[in-house]
């Protein structure tokens, strides 16, 4: 067990992600309460109280973002829903969105009348498709219902929901790049100010959440700030769904609570590492987070604080697990070829960086690299620490400073001797696992 | 009250400005590509960062200066160390891939590129690995070549078309470092009648007029400030043309005395900082076939004969109708009234009218007027349209766009014309005028904003200057 869990409470049967189910586990219950006994600043205010920090890799505090929003400016607000799980190795909202979609909803619907939003979205990957077809038959499920709609519950409060799918690109995940392509243009991110939450989608003010954030917002709502704030550790409270791939005996999504012992978490929860194989490092939080090596993991316990004294970050939960013999220049041009790829190509560090980065590091795999490439890509990556429009051209800087660093000799051995370290290998060939 | 700190010195900045704007309206120097004052913000090139001195003992910071709101008391650095090392990795980034062909480049000499380049860089590329290679020559329209990889990806172009032009013809395709410029659908870039303002707005030579491909480099050229007769906006223009220390005596000494490019030369009051692509084109309306010979009904003659002879007939006539030129500048509209006013009876014609296919008007600046100066001509000789009295016996015609066939029977013409025409000759004296691009003058535009136009090249001897003709014509004796 990894600590209590909120969100992933309940067996998963062939029904339990329908309205049925979820009712009979006492959803919508919160919903009621809070439209019949709540004003919209009484959640704001609850939601604050909790602690909870955004689950999509940033973790910036969901009442600090919300309290920018006023309820009296007059204005239409939006909410938005980021389901566009891109960053790789994360896959946890996809569990969200495939066996609890009516938490989201319900959530959501708190949300929106917190900051009295008339009409919210869900942007969803493109190529989630179980998800969404999970997700659009439990809006119209939450639609049949009366949870959609006007006069919900009898109430003025009304609120509609829009299914938005993306067409696959990394970058829409970024908050700003994905109004604007709700918005029907290309998704480029914007700059700021203004912030997305004084004019966003629409020119409007905008609350974007990540999947499992929001879904948060109905636990906190049921149980009270107070008894969320029991779970988990007092400057990350509650807990964060992991996904764990990679050379793990046992990958998949677990909820972990925070301040629960990583190397106990990989090791005997997960299996510990495929082939019996000993750990060399993660990736503790989707690839933009610095990479830990085994050492670094001894006695860390899984929650912001820890994590960035250990040198990374929680991240988006999105954890790869790299064994013993994996060549670490292959790994990092596998991880180059995807910022290039994905790069959106508006401003001049990142458009540029990704593609020198990529061909640099392709040159020393090919076997043609220069003593100085090491330097030239820290170089690059930290040309594009803070000088982009959204984060991308930091996160490729700092998994490539974050391997780089740990990893140099790898690195010189390959320029040196046109050849890995590690036998060129991103796989591992499958053994009896250490524990049986 | 100063408003805030650039360099340690106090600067005053109006409401909503931004560091940009108010540092460059205080005379400090930022540089930037994506940046236009007439487009909104993109924030994209990201060589216009400042350093800002953090307050209160913490760090200072570094952003874009365009997208920076001023705040009271800000301290703003924009030549720090820090800021010229990231301005430096920011022009290494953009030539990476930038092929560095001036020596073939339109651009080069007022290329935003270089300025920057040799300012902040200056170093050849650091790059080992092969550039991107992209298309060049791309035809993005009719009238404009596009080299991909000149192109920094600044989207000026793009902005233009949606929020100048509106004609939404651009947009900006595939992503990363194989981001393009493109054509929205095919042909979408012809039907903007303001497409050419991109290659001026073009901060490096990526779009490029075919017009003027390969035609000069620019610094053999010098702008003569005009003013674009093509519609009664009378948008201010520079007509570029060969400096005279450069002018070419063997090797094609035709190009001396022709308009290489025709640029917008920026007036609020008027037309911004945009023309249209008719203004570009002015080089094929001002060139056409001159006329240069004064004639009598066809025969060849001498200036001074021509003028004898139209003196004669007016001294000799019953009721003398002049059809007035609107492409009269306001000196000679003004001669003509004081010297022959009295004489004739006056109509304003309109020189000029829609070409077939040609924008007739729209809400951007095109008028229907396709003639610079109707308005003053319409003051100074009234709004009547073209009618011949009873027993007109002789029409003097100033200027193009009259049909000979209207003419009243039997009645004698004087004709003044700058361009060859087959009616040149039917005409009883024909007198060979300049051109605008000959002598200097001003237009009165359709809301009353005048703008002055300079001479660029002689005229040839044969040809006078219409206020001249006009006073050869003068019967009476002028009283000063």
């Amino acid at each position: 067990m990894t600590g209590r869990k909120l969100i992933m409470d309940f067996p998963v049967t062939a029904t339990s992600h329908l309205l049925a189910d979820y009712v009979a586990r006492g959803g919508y219950e919160t919903l009621k309460r809070v439209l019949t006994a709540l004003k919209p600043e009484d959640v704001t205010k609850e939601v604050t109280a909790s602690g909870v920090l955004g689950h999509g890799g940033a973790a910036f505090p969901v009442g600090r973002k919300w309290a920018v929003v006023k309820l009296d400016d007059g204005q239409p607000h939006y909410l938005c829903a980021n389901a566009d799980e891109g960053e790789p190795g994360t896959f946890k909202d996809r569990w969200i969105l495939e066996h609890a979609p009516h938490l989201l909803l319900e959530s959501m619907l708190i949300t929106c009348y917190a900051l009295q939003v008339r009409n919210c979205f869900v942007y969803i990957r493109g190529e989630f498709d179980r998800p969404y077809r999970r997700l659009q038959a439990a809006v119209e499920e939450a639609y049949a219902a009366g949870w959609f709609g006007e006069n919900i519950l009898g109430t003025d409060f009304a609120c509609d929901i829009v299914v938005y799918r993306g067409a696959g690109s990394y970058v829409c995940g970024e908050a700003s790049a994905l109004i604007t392509s709700i918005e029907g243009r290309k998704g480029y991110p914007r700059n700021r100010p203004p912030r997305l939450t004084v004019r966003g989608l629409y020119q409007k003010p905008t609350v974007i959440n990540n999947v499992e954030t929001l879904s948060n917002v109905a636990i906190i709502m049921r149980m009270g700030a107070e008894a969320f704030r029991k779970f988990g550790v007092a400057k990350s409270p509650g807990t964060q769904l992991v996904s764990i791939s990679g050379h793990v005996n046992k990958p998949g999504v677990y909820e972990v609570e925070y301040g629960y012992p990583l190397a106990r978490f990989i090791y005997e929860d997960c299996g510990g590492v495929l082939g019996g194989k000993q750990l060399k490092c993660i990736v503790p939080g989707g690839i933009s987070t610095k990479v830990l090596t085994a050492a670094d993991i001894e006695g860390v316990t899984y929650d912001h604080k820890a994590m960035e004294r250990a040198g990374s970050q929680v991240g988006s939960g999105g954890m790869v697990v790299i064994a013993e013999g994996t060549c670490m220049v292959r790994l990092l041009q596998v991880m180059l070829r995807f910022y290039h790829h994905e790069s959106c190509g508006q401003c001049t560090p990142c458009r540029e960086g990704m593609g020198w980065m990529h061909r640099i590091i392709d040159r020393i795999v090919e076997g043609a690299g220069r003593p100085e490439d090491i330097d030239t890509l820290v170089r690059i990556s930290n040309a594009n620490d803070g000088t982009t429009i959204c984060g991308m051209g930091d996160a490729a800087g700092y998994a490539t400073v974050g391997i780089i660093a740990k990893y140099r000799d790898e690195f010189e051995y390959y320029i040196a001797n046109k050849r890995s370290k590690c036998g060129g290998r991103l796989e591992v060939e499958a053994g009896e696992p250490v524990h049986a | 009250m100063p408003d805030f700190f650039i360099n340690g010195q106090p600067v005053h900045a109006e409401r909503g400005q931004t560091v940009l704007q108010a540092a460059l309206a205080a005379g400090f120097y930022i540089p930037y590509f994506c940046w236009h004052p007439n487009l909104s913000v993109a924030g994209n090139c990201r060589v216009c960062v400042v350093e800002v001195e953090g307050e209160g003992g913490g760090g200072s910071w570094s952003d874009i200066a365009c997208n920076m709101p001023v705040t009271e008391g800000m301290r703003v650095l924009t030549d720090s160390e820090p800021v010229r090392e990231q301005r430096k990795q920011i022009l290494q980034f953009i030539l990476l891939n930038h092929p560095v062909d001036c020596g073939v480049c339109d651009k080069a000499g007022e290329c935003m590129l270089q300025d920057h380049h040799y300012a902040y860089n200056g170093e050849p590329s650091v790059s080992t690995v092969p550039k991107v290679r992209a298309t060049k020559y791309f035809q993005l329209s009719d009238r404009i070549v596009l080299d991909n990889e000149r192109c920094i990806v600044c989207s000026r172009c793009v902005r233009f078309t949606r929020e100048v032009s509106g004609s939404h013809g651009l947009g900006i395709q595939h992503r990363g470092d194989h981001s393009l410029v493109r054509a929205a659908e095919d042909g979408a870039f012809n039907t903007d009648p303001y497409s050419d303002n991109v290659v001026d707005i073009c901060p490096v030579g990526a779009l490029l007029s075919k017009r003027f491909l390969h035609k000069a480099r620019v610094w053999y050229l010098q702008p003569t400030p005009s003013v674009c007769p093509g519609c009664a906006r009378g948008c201010t223009v520079n007509l570029w043309h060969r400096k005279h220390e450069w002018k070419l005596n063997h090797l094609d000494p035709k190009q001396n005395t022709e308009i290489a490019r025709v640029t917008p030369l920026a007036n609020p009051a008027v037309n911004g900082p945009w023309i249209c692509n008719k203004g570009r084109d002015l080089a094929a309306l001002f060139e056409r076939p001159r006329a240069e010979q004064a004639l009598l009904k066809g025969r060849p003659v001498a200036l001074g004969e021509a003028f004898a002879a139209a003196r004669r007939l007016i001294d000799d006539a019953g009721r003398p109708v002049a059809l007035v030129s609107s492409w009269g500048s306001n000196e000679e509209l003004a001669a003509f009234k004081r010297l022959l006013g009295s004489r004739f009876s006056c109509f304003v014609k309109s020189d000029q009218r829609p070409a077939p296919g040609e924008v007739v008007e729209d809400d951007i600046l095109i008028r229907a007027d396709k003639n610079p100066n109707t308005a003053t001509a319409k003051q100074l000789f009234g709004e009547a349209p073209v009618a011949f009295p009873d027993g007109a016996d002789l029409v003097l015609v100033w200027g193009e766009g009259f049909d000979f066939t209207q003419l009243p029977r039997g009645a004698r013409v004087i004709y003044l014309n700058a361009y060859l025409a087959p009616e040149n000759g039917h005409a009883d004296v024909f007198v060979p005028i300049s051109i605008q691009t000959e002598r200097g003058g001003h237009y009165t535009n359709f809301d009353g904003h005048t703008g002055s136009f300079e001479r660029l090249f002689a005229p040839k001897p044969t040809v006078a200057h219409a206020e001249d003709v006009f006073a050869k014509l003068a019967t009476t004796v002028e009283v000063a």
